[in-house]
């Protein structure tokens, strides 16, 4: 489902009618002049014959959500944003895609950097801002090379840099690489972290629209989000509408991997349900196993038995109404072979190993779950155990600087509840040496 | 440990001025700069925080700070190659921690600890962001995915 | 105050400035919110996470330190959520926190032990084995660290990086394996503020280590006379002796902060050197001698008379009064001696270079009973000793500048009889005087001196520790 050769032509008619993938079957399309052939950069230059405004209202018609991980309405978070083209102010693209299970971000732009360097001027142009960064994680080193070289075509046609096609816009964009900390994903932490600092994210108030880097107003926004915006742009708010439900217009792109036959990225309207993407998309669960249990939406998010992950449609309301979080859009399929403590226990190592250290409710909690979950090891594991994982996750909700916390306690309160039973017994059995 | 003294090569200087023309302060370029620090030097030794320090006008102690935060930068040495293993929850699912546990065990090796002749450092790594293969390796810079101890091991064994 | 607004706490009325800190207005009113990372004198962090409140209309609990204060807001930390939070965050606290109580000087005065009684859940489950980190590090400047105790707060990373600007602290590492460390060791003038806004036990003082329990001690406030700035500092004693110095928040003077060299003002009050009564040189040490013996070969002389600068306001007068009421004028000469500047004029910071602490009112008051107070005065009167004077010389209680105080009393040591009005048998050059006449320390003394600024500081008598102290004023009975 990766390669080219490997699409059916029905694939490849979806992918021409979706927002983001619509051009990854296009060989070579990394390269400006591929891109363009293919109707790239159309909508760039549309855009500078329109009115800013315009573009705003636009994106936020078409009820675009966030596509990192919080939903929140992008038009919206927009439109906090201050109106005075001339202010030092800057656009920053999260390409730093660490919520474990998610790779949808990478597929895009090692595939199609231009997509998302086309969203951003489109973005800046509407936001008013003469300089962006892409903060691209550390370890998607090919990926950042990849960015570099697009920008630098594109700065060869003018589309970067002062005076843009005589529009007399600037706007430079940069590749900056994070160098391997999942807390940089949140968007304060991302910006320390682009400032030279220990990415420890900052107390809000003040939001970054209004203090961010170096102090000035500042537009964080994830790779899908700023994608999507040249396909917007083209075929307007209206058509974005036509897919997906009401509250969650538009398509995502899913990250599935896990125990299914084609694990990989797929774009689909938002309220697909989840047993479509397994068993058509995704070529039904491998090896033939049952399904046990899905994490629908990026480590952070609550565990579905398998009833749930059968019945649940994958768009931001559905699945909150079932107890999780759509997310990033990351899946993992588990399959009835699997132990669902080992997966809490990875899960708990996680955050521990990525808790940023600043406050004490995170610092010293997730440091203290994966211990109290792992006394087994020491064979002192107590089913009450599972109640004081519990009780603690639920003190660490709601009580910190960001919600790295939140994101820790969560997951561990939803697989309790849904998998308490097996929790207690992986507790309670001493671990073989 | 050699005390040499550290200081960027012509080339890395020119690249070094470039990357501070990318941002409004000179702080902002300190994880590029350390990542230039890394590809002359494979870590970043005191006297590496020196240079730096003295080159970002940055007090050390904020330098060492970044260091120790982020899982990419290491202020101890590592192996001329360093191999990330992905132990989340789609790689673990696959039997990556076995591989990582199988590795140290065939190298000999421990944590970050260089060996085979300063040529290696294994590192357990999070999600690498690209769970479709899993389980996943970086080997320096490049993804290696769907692997088993034995393809780890002669893709490894053919690092320089 | 058109800008100063009504707001409820815990259905408290509060009055404070609008858009002023929220933390700080409950506090500075005499509420009590458990917070440990903030510091009016240092940047807001809103990292511990205690000083969560809820207030009306806002959705969800925040940290009152990250928050201001604003018309009518009505502000809540009594609410049980609330409690239960800070019940829990408490113990998030305590998680890893090593059981050193007994050995740690901070008992008694420590964030974490008054909280917790307050607070505190008292049946632990942590049962599991703690992170450790590198404990008793002597890191300079007098300061010792212990990195498990510390709580990572952050006060002592932003002091010095914000107040001394030296960056000398950091905190390294990700989550629970985060640790507060120097790269190299303190290099500031500042380093015992550390000390102090440390919440814990994490920075403490090497010289107070292991010395006294606080409960044992009692604060007297008073002001330091270590340089001309005259910072409110509180000293911490009890009748075995004085332990140590403190700042004082004094907003028109020194703010928060005190430099280091003030730390060491207490010693000299109850060292082993302290004169217990007068004593006489014999053959280079000193014995009790009876007053008589002064009283005598003092009568009728010409006196050369030396003030220190550390003298209050009040002593001045008297000295004056008494040459005015006895008419001693023809037969005593008054001059001031003053010590030399020991650094630059002002640090940037606090410290300043002239050390006469109370400059300002020796000179007011020599202006106002005809007296000449310039260094010229002072110079020839010690360059003018004949053998046949006796010079009464009120040393300076202390001096960073010891060379140059030598050299004066070197060049009084002509005359026939000379006395050093002090309280310490401490400096070796001491034994070029006669006699030594015991009067009472700073620390001993209600007075006031006048600072650099002209304000007025006050001085507080706490406990004694010389026996026999006389006022400088009334060693001219005996002229």
């Amino acid at each position: 489902m990766t390669e080219e050769n490997g699409l059916t032509d029905k694939e490849k008619a979806n992918y021409k009618d979706y927002a983001l993938l619509s051009y990854h079957h296009i060989p070579g399309v990394h390269n400006l002049e591929v891109f363009e052939k293919a109707g790239g950069y159309e909508m760039m230059k549309a855009a500078f014959l329109k009115d800013p405004e315009a573009i705003k209202e636009e994106v936020k018609n078409s009820g675009l959500r966030g596509r990192g991980g919080a939903g929140f309405p992008t038009g919206v978070k927009w439109g906090f944003f201050t109106k005075d083209r001339q202010a030092q102010k800057y656009l920053v693209c999260n390409a730093d895609e660490s919520e474990p299970g998610t790779f949808k971000d990478r597929y895009l732009v090692e595939k199609n950097p231009h997509i998302l360097i086309e969203g951003m001027i489109i973005s800046a142009w509407a936001l008013g801002i003469q300089k962006g960064y892409i903060y691209i994680r550390g370890e998607f080193y090919h990926q950042a090379v990849t960015l570099e070289k697009a920008i630098k075509e594109a700065y060869a046609k003018n589309y970067l840099g002062k005076n843009i096609l005589n529009k007399n816009f600037d706007f430079d964009l940069y590749v900056h690489r994070g160098a391997g900390a999942y807390i940089c994903g949140e968007e304060t932490g991302l910006i320390s972290s682009l400032e030279g600092k220990k990415g420890q994210p900052k107390l809000k108030p003040p939001f970054p629209a209004i203090k961010g880097y170096r102090g000035l107003p500042t537009m964080v926004n994830n790779v899908e989000s700023l994608a999507a915006v040249p396909w917007i742009m083209r075929f307007g708010a209206d058509a974005y509408k036509k897919w997906g439900t009401e509250k969650s217009p538009g398509t995502k792109l899913f990250s599935i991997s896990g125990d299914v036959n084609k694990p990989g990225v797929i774009e689909v309207p938002l309220g697909t349900t989840l047993k479509e993407i397994i068993e058509v998309h995704c070529g039904g669960m491998k090896d033939g196993h049952a399904l046990k249990a899905v994490i629908p939406g990026g480590s952070s998010a609550p565990i579905f038995d398998a009833e749930t992950s059968y019945a649940v449609k994958m768009d931001y309301e559905d699945v909150a109404a079932k107890g999780s979080m759509l997310g990033s859009g990351a899946i993992v399929v588990i399959n009835d072979k699997r132990n669902m403590g080992d997966v809490l226990k990875w899960t708990l190592e996680f955050y521990h190993h990525e808790s940023c250290g600043q406050c004490t409710p995170c610092r010293e909690g997730t440091g203290w779950l994966e211990k109290v979950f792992k006394r087994r090891e020491s064979g002192k594991g107590l089913v009450s155990d599972i109640d004081l994982l519990d009780k603690t996750a639920a003190s660490m909700r709601g009580q910190t600087i960001c919600a790295l916390a939140d994101a820790a306690a969560m997951p561990t309160q939803g697989m309790i509840k849904v998998f308490r039973r097996e929790l207690e017994e992986y507790v309670s059995t001493p671990v073989k040496k | 440990m050699s005390t040499q003294k550290f200081e960027f090569t012509p080339e890395n200087l020119v690249l070094y001025k470039e990357y501070l023309t990318r941002y409004d302060d000179v702080q902002s370029a300190l994880l590029p700069v350390l990542h230039l620090v890394q590809e002359q030097n494979h870590w970043i030794s005191p006297e590496a925080i020196a240079y730096v320090s003295q080159l970002m006008t940055i007090p050390e102690i904020k330098i060492k700070e970044v260091i120790s935060f982020y899982d990419m930068f290491y202020d101890e040495p590592v192996g001329r190659n360093v191999v990330h293993v992905c132990t989340n929850i789609t790689c673990s699912m696959f039997g990556g921690r076995e591989i990582y546990q199988g590795l140290l065990k065939h190298y000999k090796a421990d944590y970050l600890k260089p060996c085979d002749n300063n040529r290696l450092s294994f590192q357990k790594m999070e999600c690498l962001g690209a769970c479709e293969l899993a389980p996943c390796m970086r080997l320096n810079n490049d993804f290696v995915g769907n692997v088993d101890l034995n393809s780890a091991i002669s893709k490894i064994d053919a690092l320089p | 105050m058109s800008d100063t607004v009504k707001f409820k706490w815990n259905d408290k009325e509060i009055e404070a400035k609008k858009g002023s800190n929220l933390l700080k207005a409950a506090l500075d009113n005499g509420i009590d919110v458990a917070h440990y990372c903030y510091h009016a004198g240092l940047s807001v962090a809103g990292v511990c996470r205690m000083c969560m409140v809820e207030q009306n209309g806002v959705p969800r609990p925040f940290p009152a330190c990250n928050a201001t204060v604003n018309e009518n807001i009505e502000v809540r930390n009594d609410t049980p959520k609330i409690k239960e939070a800070v019940s829990a965050t408490l113990q998030f606290h305590l998680l890893n926190h090593p059981l050193d109580c007994p050995v740690c000087d901070q008992a008694g005065e420590c964030g974490l032990q008054d909280n917790y009684m307050l607070h505190g859940k008292y049946d632990s489950q942590m049962t599991d084995k703690k992170v450790h980190k590198e404990k008793v590090q002597d890191i300079g400047c007098d300061v010792m660290l212990d990195a498990e105790r510390c709580i990572l707060c952050s006060r002592c990373v932003r002091f010095t990086g914000e107040v001394t600007k030296s960056s000398e602290l950091g905190i390294l590492n990700r989550g629970d394996h985060a640790e507060i460390t120097v790269l190299k060791e303190l290099n500031n003038d500042y380093a015992q503020n550390l000390v102090d806004i440390c919440p814990v036990g994490a920075l403490t003082s090497k010289d107070f280590r292991f010395k006294q329990r606080v409960w044992f001690l009692e604060d007297v406030h008073t002001t330091c006379i270590g340089c001309e700035v005259g910072c409110s500092v509180k000293v911490s004693q009890n009748k075995n002796g004085a332990y140590r110095v403190k700042p004082v928040l004094d907003e028109a003077v020194n703010g928060y902060w005190m430099c280091d060299d003030g730390r060491e003002i207490y010693k000299h009050v109850s060292s082993p050197t302290r004169l217990h009564s007068l004593v006489a040189n014999q053959q280079s040490l000193f014995v009790p001698a009876e007053e008589a013996s002064l009283k005598e070969k003092l009568k009728n002389k010409n006196v050369k008379l030396i003030l220190s600068t550390h003298l209050t306001n009040e002593e001045y007068r008297d000295v004056f009064t008494k040459i005015k009421d006895l008419n001693l004028a023809a037969r005593v000469e008054v001059a001031l001696y003053r010590s030399p500047d020991v650094g630059p004029i002002f640090d940037g910071i606090l410290k300043r270079g002239n050390k006469n602490a109370n400059l300002k009112g020796a000179i007011k008051n020599f202006e106002q009973f005809g007296f000449d107070a310039s260094d010229d005065h002072c110079k020839k009167l010690m360059a003018n000793v004949k053998d046949s004077d006796a010079v009464l010389f009120v040393l300076p209680e202390m001096s960073q500048s010891l060379d140059h105080l030598e050299t004066a009393v070197k060049q009084i040591s002509k005359a026939a009889l000379k006395c050093a009005i002090t309280p310490n048998e401490e400096w070796s050059f001491v034994r070029t005087f006669d006699f030594l006449c015991p009067v009472p320390t700073f620390l001993e003394k209600n007075g006031t001196m006048l600072n650099y600024q002209g304000l007025e500081r006050t001085l507080v008598a706490g406990m004694s520790y010389g026996d026999n102290s006389k006022t400088v004023a009334s060693y001219l009975d005996w002229v």
